[in-house]
């Protein structure tokens, strides 16, 4: 029986070291798409085409934006991702020497050699930006291009942040057409679309290739002065990819000229109009075009059931690690820090000043600048919510040490504890109902901040949240805010069971 | 017990204890007795430390008492404050046993030592599970002057331990504190602003007025040799009811 066991033992183990050498055999590429359909099928190709070329290719979907992709990838977090050569020169303009011009691809070309990452020919169709109105209210109003938006200043603008930002976009926009509109807010792509059918705005930014325009019947304005800059797809990629795995990086060049606006918007349409998976519609589109043989994922109501549970089991398992991870280390750096303010007036209001102003700024901040740091995934995500649960935790420190009366403290010096001992058998524990409040609204604050962890790849309820705001899929939305709101109750009720548990009675009769 | 050479204090122009010399005697017990802000309590708060003296010296049974050794010498002191000063979060056992714990007493010994004294000072065994919140304000301060009498202090201070008691508390109270003063013949400085208490409690009474002591001496001496006027004055001031 013994021996058996150990024949079985050593089986396992080979049959372990077999599929793990076979693991280490394939070569791992990480690949990136931002928040928006087109992105993600373009990131599914890159999935695809490098699964098929013989690597283990992990898709980070959905990511925040140029900026975490762009560090992400100088970082080496990902190997590959597809950008447009209009947000291409604007990243780089910012990057090169001052007096380098980066006008044409060529430019850009040479100046991304420069970083170590290569910049392929273009992938075929060109998603520029433009501004959009239903065509009914631009038909109404006799507007066919920008110039003519000039006769009508009430209109409400509703742009994403990037275009608000860019300077191709609309810090240059209003000058060059001499737009009078005041009325001009940020709002999310999608969000924008139902903004324009229920009329609460009447002109928005587009892609050109957007499912969108034929769907909800708008009119692309003419760029009449040839305003925006063309927004041809390229695949950046790290040099040392071709190193690494030779036959992903060939694999990846076949891209190029492979996709015009036709295919494109024909491949988002299928996405977001017909309800299709984009890892089904990028296979169905190389299979066709490369004679590959990509397997589908299933569909129908089981294959969705079983995608759900593991979409669950998986965001849930994330999102705690996010939110316990991120906890602890807040704690464990808080509350000394609320000791360490109770015992100096000055130090006390510096910190509580610092976290505070920490406080106030923006998540998407916090995330972007943590990239070069620690990387796409969990680590930043934890990193920024660990500085946004420090500032209830020391405070409610600091308030509830202070609060204990001069007469008890004044009792346990005169009993001659000493400080260590006073802090630790009578300030701590009168003070501990206002700490655990303070690691209360932490931890439920924390529960729903850690949704933007999707934002930069580290999973969690955020993930099937932005999913579901890009497709517009409430379904989707609800199966990351409905666990994250449960969560949150859970923790709340978690906490009054600490409290009950760890409180002196002697204080809860009291209060 | 302790004696005090030129000891004084300030807060701010304030001179709440101008320079003082007295001495408190060993197995005495002394009544410090004034008006509001005559500087009694203050006196008292530097015997254990919680205030610094300016200047001056003080010596406890024979050593200078310095910010160094002051934690170690106030644990053979016994402090009492007005309504105990408990901690809310420990019962009265717990309050009481909590020095003793710490200095790593056996539990069994603690537990002996802390009903030893409930005995003593007459407080109820039901109380001495429950906390502070949960008992009277005379049983209170019995825990409290058990907690103070734990380690069986040399000498006990006390800061109108009565003051926030009501007359018939306060009178049981003050009776059973005389007789375990007496029982355990312990060295006592209490702060009081009432003339009945002082003459219940005080071998010798310390007046002070205005940050120094005015006169010292028993009691009857000071009610029919006043000093001073202020020190007629203030015996005067005591109404005692008439049957």
């Amino acid at each position: 029986m013994k021996s058996l066991l150990a024949v079985v033992f050593v089986l396992g183990c080979a049959s372990w070291l077999c599929s793990n050498a076979q693991a280490q055999e394939k070569p791992k590429v990480r690949v990136g798409s931002k928040s928006f359909t087109e992105s993600v099928i373009l990131g599914d190709l890159l999935y695809h085409l490098g699964n098929q070329a013989g690597a283990d290719v992990e898709h980070l979907s959905e990511l925040g934006g140029t900026q975490v992709l762009w560090k992400a990838l100088v970082k080496g977090d990902i190997d590959a991702y597809v950008d447009y050569t209009g947000t291409i020169q604007e990243l780089l303009s910012k990057l090169v020497e001052p007096g380098v011009e980066v006008r044409t691809e060529a430019d850009m070309r040479a100046a991304m050699d420069k970083l170590d990452i290569v910049m392929t020919d273009r992938v075929g169709f060109n998603n520029t930006y433009a501004l959009g109105m239903r065509d009914a209210v631009a038909e109404k109003l006799g507007i066919t291009k920008i110039s003519d938006l000039r006769e009508h200043p009430e209109l409400k603008f509703g742009i994403s942040d990037e275009f608000m930002e860019r300077n191709d976009c609309w810090r240059q926009l209003p000058a060059k057409y001499r737009l009078p509109h005041k009325d001009v807010r940020t709002m999310d792509h999608n969000l924008a679309y139902r903004g324009l059918e229920h009329n609460s705005i009447q002109v928005t930014d587009l892609y050109t290739t957007d499912a969108e325009i034929e769907f909800y019947k708008l009119r692309v304005l003419e760029d009449d002065k040839g305003f925006f800059p063309t927004y041809y797809s390229v695949i950046l990629m790290r040099k040392d990819l071709a190193k690494r795995a030779p036959k992903v990086a060939e694999a990846y060049l076949k891209l190029e000229n492979a996709i015009d606006s036709k295919a494109m918007t024909g491949m988002t349409a299928k996405v977001r109009l017909d309800r299709l998976l984009e890892t089904n519609v990028a296979a169905e589109f190389l299979n066709e075009k490369m004679n590959l043989s990509i397997p589908y994922q299933g569909i129908g109501p089981m294959a969705e059931w079983k995608r759900f549970l593991g979409r669950f089991t998986k965001t849930t398992l994330e999102h705690l690690f996010l939110v316990a991870v991120s906890l602890t280390l807040a704690i464990a750096t808080a509350i000394p820090l609320g000791i360490l303010s109770a015992r100096n007036e000055a130090f006390g209001q510096t910190i509580l000043a610092v976290v505070g102003v920490i406080q106030t700024l923006p998540s998407m901040a916090i995330l972007v600048f943590m990239i070069p740091l620690f990387g796409l995934g969990a680590y930043p995500a934890i990193a920024a919510l660990f500085f946004y649960s420090l500032l209830p935790i020391v405070r409610n420190t600091y308030a509830g040490l202070t609060q204990i009366p001069k007469a008890t403290i004044e009792s346990a010096d005169v009993l001659g504890l000493g400080r260590r001992a006073r802090l630790r058998l009578v300030e701590l524990p009168l003070a501990l109902p206002s700490i655990l409040s303070g690691v209360k609204t932490a931890a439920v604050i924390n529960v729903g901040t850690a949704t933007i962890g999707a934002f930069i790849g580290a999973g969690g309820y955020g993930a099937p949240i932005l999913t579901g705001i890009r497709l517009s899929s409430i379904p989707l939305i609800l199966q990351g805010a409905v666990p994250a709101a449960l969560l949150a109750l859970i923790v709340q009720y978690g906490f009054s069971i600490v409290e009950r548990r760890f409180v002196s009675p002697g204080l809860q009769s009291r209060s | 017990m302790f004696s005090l050479n030129n000891v004084s204090k300030s807060f701010g122009n304030l001179q709440v204890l101008k320079p003082t010399t007295v001495e408190f005697r060993t197995g005495e017990s002394t009544v410090l007795i004034g008006p509001s802000g005559c500087g009694k309590s203050t006196l008292l708060r530097i015997l254990v430390g919680l205030i610094d003296a300016d200047a001056g010296t003080i010596l406890f049974d024979g050593t200078p008492l310095t910010t160094q050794n002051i934690q170690q010498q106030r644990q053979r002191m016994g402090y009492v404050i007005q309504d105990g000063g408990l901690f809310p979060h420990l019962t009265a056992r717990q309050n009481v046993g909590l020095l003793a714990s710490h200095l790593g007493w056996d539990q069994d010994k603690v537990k002996a030592r802390v009903e030893e004294l409930a005995e003593l000072t007459r407080l109820p065994r039901v109380a001495l599970d429950r906390y502070p919140s949960q008992i009277s304000g005379g049983q209170r301060q019995r825990v409290g002057i058990m907690r103070a009498l734990m380690l069986d202090p040399a000498v006990m201070l006390l800061d109108e331990p009565m003051g926030a008691l009501d007359p018939l508390v306060r009178f049981d109270l003050q009776e059973d504190l005389r007789k375990i003063f007496r029982t355990l013949g312990k060295t006592s400085i209490m702060v009081t602003h009432d003339m009945g208490e002082a003459a219940f409690f005080g071998d010798r009474v310390m007046m002070l007025g205005e940050g120094e002591v005015v006169q010292e001496g028993r009691l009857e001496e000071l009610i029919q040799n006043p000093t001073n006027d202020y020190v007629a004055r203030f015996i005067n001031a005591q109404r005692i009811p008439q049957s």
